[in-house]
């Protein structure tokens, strides 16, 4: 035991004695992780951040389906679902996009009763008026738009709009490019009258899984249109599903291709633990040669690797942390917010949890022990004469 | 006479098949006697510090094979020759190899690091080694801030440590001023008293009131062998 604590404190000691190199070691792992954790936090604050609106959303989701599309429902259904047992609230809802000058944005078509009570403004009111919008704090900070700000679009010139509030930015980032206005407004400027993108559902307690196939099986074959498309009904539980799924593929695909830079780096950090490698070489040729064994160096240099991995991680999740905070995760949040640039409008949503933290510490073990294990290794099992030259 | 060290037909080449292949060593067979205090001789490039090398198992033979204490050593693993270098050899080297940011006390206790005895432990006894070499003053310093002499006296230090049977010192006098080669033959005298084996490479004739046996070598080769009596 007492060989091993002998050991690690004779690693401690290294470190402490080569400074440069131990420095330049953890600053180039820290370089390496960094971006992996942060670009790991986001992707888990936004699937956090989506999961709860989906939670707060709608029971039920239903429209069309068009060849495996979602395509418009038609508004004769509302009265059949509300007649339903269960059924608590039904309304319809549009949600597009179009550009905004160059800029993409969603627009959402809502009856100003359902306008969730949660939404918070940083400015202005709720519309009140046909034509009035409520715009998100990325495009009103982007075109300079104030409350009373009269606009148009280019997909519907004729058809002209007025800010009546602006979302707050600490809101969710779903709000930043969004323009919200009444659910009739929609419809004139989609051209979409009668329909809606989709119908939400809320249900009592229990009862959504029921009534979602109550509508796929008995109101799809008894459709007001029956000679058009059926529906396509999305319970809660579904889309909870497809957003996980979405952001652990998305989360995933990250993490393939870090692997791969990773992989890239390793020859990058062979170079960099060989820094002092001359002088290291002749270190283990003279303690080879005064009688220590190759597994005792092995350990020794093992122990280094793993106290600089242990340092290494924690600083970069600090510096993720403060990347976030300070920078709002500039360059990093545009691989998984899309149209956010490199500088977000809005405050990028993170979350730390243990396993991406343990991840970084494993990568920083991986990369430490590759890079210096195997050439330790075979300085230590050759001749000790030839490793002091 | 016991012997301590027997070689049989070694052979050391550098760079074997290639144009630049280098016979360092040719068919050398010795025998070292046991407690004595044995010289090494030749000219640069003869061969002594390769032989040396070979005899304390940091180097491999090419050919024939070396014997300790009558068991033949040359096939032993990397662990053997680990333990065999812990255990038995003590090690000078002209040069002195100190690990240059450890202060003179830790690179003599360097080697008990996996004996794994406590620092306390450690320092007390290189400190005592370093005491007995009249390095009580730089017991702290770093090998840069002594002189040649006294990088040497460390080196001994070291070599001492583990309480070895043999020591091995490759020109020990060649970066050393007057007073450490003083220290140094009494120190040698001190070991063969005490029963240890020395194994001197060098060319200095001072060594040659001590030395009991001689080797000569030339060209690789092992040409004359000396034997003395001291009274």
């Amino acid at each position: 035991m007492n060989k091993h604590l002998n050991l690690l404190y004779t690693a401690v000691e290294n470190i402490l004695r080569n400074k440069v190199r131990s420095v330049v070691l953890i600053l180039c792992l820290i370089a390496v992780l960094f971006p992996f954790v942060t670009a790991l936090s986001i992707s888990e604050g936004i699937k956090f951040q989506s999961l709860i609106s989906v939670e707060e959303g709608a029971d039920i989701y239903v429209t069309v389906d068009y060849f495996g599309s979602n395509a418009p429902i038609s508004l004769n259904h509302l009265e059949r679902f509300r007649k339903m047992d269960g059924v608590t609230k039904v309304f319809p809802r549009i949600v597009g996009r179009t550009y905004f000058a160059n800029r993409l944005v969603t627009i959402v078509g809502i009856l100003p009763e359902n306008v969730p009570k949660s939404i918070r403004l940083s400015q202005g009111s709720m519309f009140r008026e046909k034509g009035d919008v409520i715009v998100g704090g990325g495009l009103a900070e982007e075109f300079r738009l104030q409350p009373g700000v009269r606009f148009s679009l280019s997909i519907n010139a004729s058809k002209l709009l007025r800010v009546a509030g602006i979302f707050d930015s600490s809101a969710s980032i779903w709000s930043a490019n969004l323009i919200l206005m009444p659910f009739e407004d929609a419809s004139e400027f989609f051209k979409m009258k009668g329909r809606a993108t989709d119908i939400l559902i809320y249900t009592r307690p229990g009862y959504a899984p029921i009534l979602a196939k109550e509508i796929q099986e008995k109101i799809s074959s008894s459709d007001p249109e029956p000679s058009g498309p059926p529906l396509r009904v999305q319970d809660k539980t579904l889309i909870q599903r497809y957003f996980q799924r979405g952001f652990n593929y998305k989360a995933g695909v990250f993490t393939a291709l870090y692997t791969v830079a990773f992989a890239l780096a390793i020859p990058a950090l062979l170079i960099v633990s060989g820094f002092g490698q001359t002088e290291r070489r002749k270190e283990i040729g003279v303690i080879k040669a005064t009688g220590w064994q190759t597994q005792e160096v092995m350990e020794m240099v093992a122990l280094e690797n793993l106290i600089i991995s242990l340092t290494s991680a924690p600083l970069a999740i600090l510096m993720a942390m403060a990347w976030l905070k300070l920078f709002n995760g500039a360059f990093i949040a545009q691989f998984f917010i899309a149209e956010v640039g490199l500088m977000a409008p809005f405050p990028i949503p993170s979350r730390f949890l243990p396993l991406p933290s343990f991840f970084a510490f494993l990568f920083a073990v991986v990369l430490t022990m590759v890079g210096s294990l195997y050439s330790t290794w075979r300085t230590a099992t050759i001749p000790p004469v030839e490793a002091m030259r | 006479m016991e012997t301590i060290i027997r070689t049989e037909k070694v052979d050391k080449i550098y760079y074997q098949g290639r144009p630049e292949e280098v016979r360092a060593l040719n068919q050398i067979d010795l025998e070292i006697p046991k407690n004595r205090i044995v010289l090494i001789r030749g000219p640069s490039g003869s061969g002594k510090s390769t032989l040396l090398n070979l005899i304390s198992t940091i180097d491999r033979p090419t050919n024939g094979r070396i014997f300790l204490y009558g068991e033949d050593i040359s096939k032993y693993s990397d662990v053997q020759f680990s333990r065999i270098r812990q255990k038995t050899f003590g090690l000078i080297f002209q040069n002195f190899n100190l690990l240059p940011r450890l202060p003179a006390w830790e690179n003599v206790a360097f080697p008990l690091i996996p004996f794994g005895l406590t620092e306390k432990e450690r320092r007390q006894r290189s400190t005592e080694i370093l005491i007995q070499l009249k390095l009580e003053k730089r017991v702290d310093h770093l090998p840069e801030q002594m002189s040649g002499g006294e990088q040497q006296r460390v080196a001994i230090a070291r070599a001492l440590v583990n309480n070895p049977e043999i020591v091995i010192a490759d020109e020990p006098t060649s970066n050393i001023d007057a007073e450490s080669i003083n220290i140094l033959l009494d120190i040698l005298r001190h070991l063969e008293i005490k029963g240890k084996t020395i194994i001197i490479s060098s060319h200095d004739p001072v060594f040659l009131d001590y030395c009991e046996t001689i080797f000569f070598l030339k060209d690789g080769r092992l040409v004359n062998i000396e034997q003395r009596e001291f009274k």
